[in-house]
């Protein structure tokens, strides 16, 4: 089908405002040139004292992680609570946000389904949705300008001294003997926190075995203690226990991966998001901002999927293979 | 110096840390080739390669991200 006319290409109405926009970063970045960035691994506490002294876990502080992660809780109850609202007004055609989430539901529902059977999609489905919705707002969350740069200056060994500017101070560029500090953000991207994701691949993992056993009683950890063939045939007997310990291996090391993937993934990338703005001030930081909305919007789903994928395959045992559909 | 030494081994460190995202390369590669041949085979399986497709790429580009996560050790931690 040919168009008879063709569509005119307009310029976008906003292309004055980006130019405004990267002619003020370059005169901002002469006047006061970014500086180097200091990047740390584990998440760094807020307050002095810790907020609760439990008798046998120890300390808990409040980090910075844990306050992005009341956000990302926040954010997910309203996400909830427009769905309500929609599903209470009942309208035949879905629209707005309730449409979008309408839609991504509808989509994952579909792709557990031609996974796990239906059967066990009701069941599967939440881990999955709930995984991959956490996962997505805590990772996109280090788009937002102002995470991981408004914080609290403390005084260190090393560091950039400080500049006024009205009621803000800001670190600044230089070698003063005023004192040299660092930047301690209030918010933190929560996926950068090795605690979250660890505590997610544990729960992803126990409930995929809590799965297993609902599914096929205790001889599911046949699977790991796999002596059925040891004395009828004892050369594949051997190899089949053999196999079976290594499963048990790989339970632990599902764990590690699923933990370090999402680490590193979203570490790396704010480390890169960082870096690449000091260097580079002007513009260069736009694109490695799209390749983090990519990345974390694919290592959401993939951590949700794999969750799925495991849970599927725990619940179908070994013997018999992916239902028709 | 011996400061020096220890900054320059730990640069050198993380450096050749990086070195095994080869694998992940070429294992990503392949993983694409097998996929875009399905794809150019069966057309209709499209939406199901692709899920696949992105699943296997994701337990490649894993093993990327865990040398990345040493180096990152190696220059920040230590």
């Amino acid at each position: 089908m040919e168009q008879k006319t063709k569509i005119e290409w307009h310029w976008g109405k906003y292309r004055w405002i980006v130019l405004g926009l990267i002619i003020l970063s370059v005169i901002a970045s002469r006047i006061f040139a970014p500086i180097r960035p200091e990047i740390q691994l584990p998440a760094e506490s807020l307050t002095a004292h810790p907020l609760i002294s439990l008798p046998v876990i120890g300390d808990i502080y409040l980090t910075n992680t844990l306050v992005a992660m009341m956000l990302v809780d926040l954010f997910v109850v309203g996400i909830a609570l427009v769905v309500r609202s929609a599903v209470r007004r009942d309208n035949l055609v879905p629209t707005g946000a309730y449409g979008a989430i309408e839609a991504l539901v509808e989509t994952i529902y579909e792709l557990t389904e031609s996974t796990t059977g239906a059967k066990w999609a009701k069941k599967i489905f939440p881990y999955f949705f709930s995984i991959t919705l956490v996962v997505l707002i805590a990772n996109w969350m280090e788009l937002i300008p102002g995470v991981d740069s408004i914080g609290l200056l403390v005084p260190g060994p090393e560091g950039n001294p400080i500049q006024q500017f009205g009621p803000i101070n800001a670190l600044v560029k230089g070698e003063t003997d005023a004192g040299s500090y660092a930047l301690v953000p209030f918010v933190r991207t929560l996926s950068t926190d090795l605690n979250f994701t660890l505590a997610l691949a544990m729960f992803s993992v126990v409930m995929t075995q809590v799965y297993g056993v609902q599914s096929q009683g205790m001889k599911y950890f046949t699977k790991f203690w796999n002596t059925k063939t040891l004395f009828s045939k004892p050369a594949f007997g051997v190899m089949d226990w053999v196999v079976g310990l290594l499963e048990l291996v790989s339970e632990f090391a599902k764990i590690i991966s699923f933990t370090f993937r999402l680490f590193g993934n979203i570490f790396a990338g704010s480390v890169l998001l960082f870096v690449i703005g000091a260097l580079v001030p002007v513009f260069a930081q736009s694109a490695f901002l799209g390749l983090e909305l990519f990345t974390g919007a694919i290592q959401a789903f993939v951590f949700g999927m794999l969750t799925m994928v495991f849970m599927a395959q725990a619940v179908q045992g070994h013997d018999f293979e992916d239902e028709e559909n | 110096m011996t400061g020096d030494i220890v900054l320059a081994a730990k640069l050198i460190g993380a450096g050749l840390a990086m070195i095994g995202t080869i694998g992940a390369g070429i294992g990503i590669g392949m993983v694409v080739n097998g996929a875009v041949q399905g794809m150019a085979r069966n057309p209709d399986a499209i939406g199901n390669l692709q899920t696949n497709m992105i699943l296997g790429i994701a337990f490649a580009e894993a093993v990327a991200i865990y040398c990345l996560v040493i180096a990152l050790i190696i220059l920040f931690v230590f």
